[in-house]
């Protein structure tokens, strides 16, 4: 049958009108790929962690996509390199969450960047996944999209309290920390709870993290009788001092504390090897070998996945890995129960609980973003460092 | 307590002392108080840890291209940050050229080196003891560069013609002394000898981007307590600095070490604002 011109036009007219009333839009909405906007430093000081974490997030999103996505909706992960620098992670942000229009932003991975950026994502109303350990970024008031997979400071300091008072049993404990905004903030956070666990701070200061001679101050806390050392600061020359002169004054006690106590640059900075002895850094549950070198069995196949996907982890932490691809896979998993709509992602991950992710469990509430469990944050032996993952410090059973 | 206070008071006087004699080189040749001496303190240390431990040159080796690598950045200083400002020095603009250029410094070693403190090496194969080597060895440096300098300017040709334009650089240049190139030797010398601190001073201080703002600072007091221009004042201040500062980190520790320098060296300025060595300016009549 011909068509006349009259036709033709009244049924442009009416296809038109059709797609600005927004009659085939779920059609076209149903097959767009789910923009995750990512913000990995991958340069720059703090890019350590960020190229750690970002084995780890490519690999779930390269697994969700050749599962066929998310509800037959392929991930596109926006990335943009922070380079380490909270401006940058600033201008990214908004470039993904105003340009791009991204469904999800996962990151900024580094406390730094996060707290330059978080306010602004919340402002934009994108739903927010981030691994960073700056209590003050969640906030269910604040930034009622923003949720945290990882520990909060307040949870690493902690777990160490509770490793130095109720498993090594020390009544005496000396805290010290350097003079950066990190060290002095989680001295004046741990004394006070160390306090409350029964301990007896019998030595707390602040010490320039360049003084290149701590023994002034090792003497003080051995004069007060401490049984155990608690050193916060991120400053592995800081820490390796600690370390070396806790060894050239035969001073048999632990050291407890952050991660950096097991980093390679505290290792490269010691005299000894065996100065590493009865060091023990926060690590994570999931992540750690028991005393029978065995990892738990959910990582144990998670570890079988790196290693088929020729992932290297000999030159990163078995955790960073971890965490990484738990992010997608909550983001995922909330897409595929209720959409992606930003009010329904949040409304999902208000209800988790017990998610089993590989780094840890997960469980968020209307009332705390925090997921991340107390009794999954341990402490490990700094020189037991293999494939990326740390042996559990005596005392933890499992 | 004693020995560590003596130990550590003196190897690390002897480090600031250093750094108090390059300002004070630096300052001869052009009147200019260059805040690169700090930085290429620091830079010493990252250099003999570079050439050392990274590259595998022997530790002779290191050393040399250390120094000349200190020399050259000496050179660059007079000719980018100094040269332009002297015609109006007294406005102080050297303030801002050679802090821009000590924190650009600094920046780009946290970028291209590292932000953590990196290994330095152990410089002689003795072990390490009672005196140790990282406590002998910058006191070493301090000893021979002051020895260096007193020869220097009191006995040679060059050294003299140093003091001449440090004494009236008008009246070296009527006598056609080539005051610019003895500028630009003087800059030299004084980045060797700044180099020559970090990496004396390396094993005990690590190599770290961060040494340059507290060399910077630690540096200028001894200056200031031993008097503006002269060496061995910069000494006696570097020295009295270390042992008043590792007395006050065994006494009273922590940040309170830090505060109880400052106040003595604010209350030494209050009484004897020329320093100890300097004499009190002539006033004009």
């Amino acid at each position: 049958m011909p068509i006349s011109r009259r036709q033709a036009l009244v049924g442009s007219a009416a296809s038109t009108a059709a797609l600005a009333s927004g009659v085939f839009r779920p059609a076209i909405a149903a097959s767009e790929p789910i923009r995750i906007g990512y913000l990995p430093a991958l340069t720059g000081p703090s890019s350590s962690t960020g190229i750690g974490i970002n084995r780890g997030t490519e690999l779930a999103v390269k697994e969700i996509n050749d599962a066929g996505g998310i509800n037959g909706r392929q991930i596109e992960l926006v990335v943009r390199d922070t380079q380490s620098d909270p401006t940058k992670a600033v201008n990214a942000a908004t470039e993904l969450t105003r340009r791009h229009k991204v469904h999800v932003i996962w990151g900024p991975l580094n406390s730094g960047e996060a707290l330059a950026a978080t306010p602004l994502i919340a402002r934009d109303g994108v739903p927010q996944l981030h691994p960073c350990w700056v209590d003050q970024l969640t906030d269910v008031k604040k930034y009622p999209l923003a949720f945290r997979n990882a520990p909060t400071n307040q949870q690493i300091g902690g777990a160490a309290n509770h490793y130095v008072v109720n498993i090594v049993k020390a009544k005496k404990v000396a805290v010290i920390s350097d003079t950066t905004g990190y060290g002095t903030a989680s001295l004046n956070a741990y004394v006070p709870m160390l306090k409350t666990l029964g301990a007896e701070v019998v030595y707390e200061g602040s010490v320039e993290s360049n003084n290149p001679d701590l023994k002034p101050e090792l003497l003080r806390m051995q004069a007060a009788g401490a049984q155990a050392i608690m050193p916060w600061s991120v400053n592995a020359g800081f820490l390796s001092r600690i370390i070396n002169t806790r060894a050239e004054m035969n001073w048999d006690i632990p050291i407890v504390g952050q991660t950096t106590l097991g980093s390679g640059q505290t290792k490269a900075l010691l005299k000894k090897p065996e100065y590493w002895e009865k060091v023990y850094p926060n690590n994570f549950r999931n992540c750690s070998y028991n005393a029978a070198g065995v990892l738990p069995p959910r990582t144990v196949e998670f570890v079988e996945r790196i290693r088929k996907a020729n992932i290297e982890m000999g030159d990163t932490l078995l955790w960073w890995i971890a965490l990484g691809y738990d992010g997608p896979r909550l983001v995922a998993d909330a897409i595929k129960a209720v959409g992606s709509g930003p009010e329904e992602i949040a409304g999902y991950w208000n209800k988790v609980k017990a998610w089993p992710g590989v780094y840890g469990s997960i469980s968020w509430t209307p009332e705390l973003h925090d997921g991340f469990q107390n009794d999954e944050i341990v402490m490990c032996q700094a020189n037991s460092l293999k494939e990326g993952a740390f042996t559990l410090a005596p005392g933890y059973t499992g | 307590m004693l020995i560590s206070i003596v130990s550590y008071g003196l190897a690390l006087g002897a480090v600031y002392a250093l750094i108090g004699i390059t300002y004070n080189v630096m300052f001869a040749a052009s009147r200019v108080f260059s805040f690169t001496a700090g930085t290429v303190g620091m830079l010493g240390g990252v250099f003999g840890a570079l050439c050392i431990e990274r590259m595998g040159m022997p530790v002779a080796l290191g050393f040399l291209v250390t120094l000349a690598a200190g020399a050259v950045l000496g050179i660059v200083t007079e000719i980018l940050t100094v040269r332009p400002v002297l015609k109006s020095l007294e406005q102080h603009l050297y303030v801002l050229s050679t802090l821009a250029f000590a924190l650009m410094l600094q920046q780009l070693t946290a970028i291209e080196w590292s932000t953590e403190p990196q290994p330095f090496p152990r410089l002689l194969p003795f072990a390490s003891g009672f005196f140790d080597q990282q406590f002998w060895l910058p006191m070493l440096a301090c000893a021979l560069t002051i020895i260096g300098l007193e020869w220097l300017y009191r006995r040679t040709l060059v050294g003299r013609a140093f003091l001449a334009i440090s004494e009236d650089n008008y009246a070296a240049r009527a006598l056609g002394l080539p005051e610019q190139r003895l500028r630009i030797a003087s800059y030299a010398l004084a980045g060797a000898i700044g180099t020559l601190a970090g990496f004396t001073g390396g094993e005990m201080m690590l190599a770290y981007f961060g040494n340059g703002p507290l060399l910077n600072f630690y540096g200028f007091v001894p200056v200031a307590l031993g008097g503006m221009g002269s060496n061995r004042g910069a000494v006696a201040g570097g020295l009295a600095l270390g042992l008043f500062q590792q007395a006050a980190n065994f006494l009273v520790g922590g940040i309170f070490a830090s505060v109880a320098i400052f106040v003595v060296f604010i209350i030494v300025l209050l009484v004897r604002p020329e320093g100890f060595a300097g004499a009190a300016p002539a006033r004009r009549v």
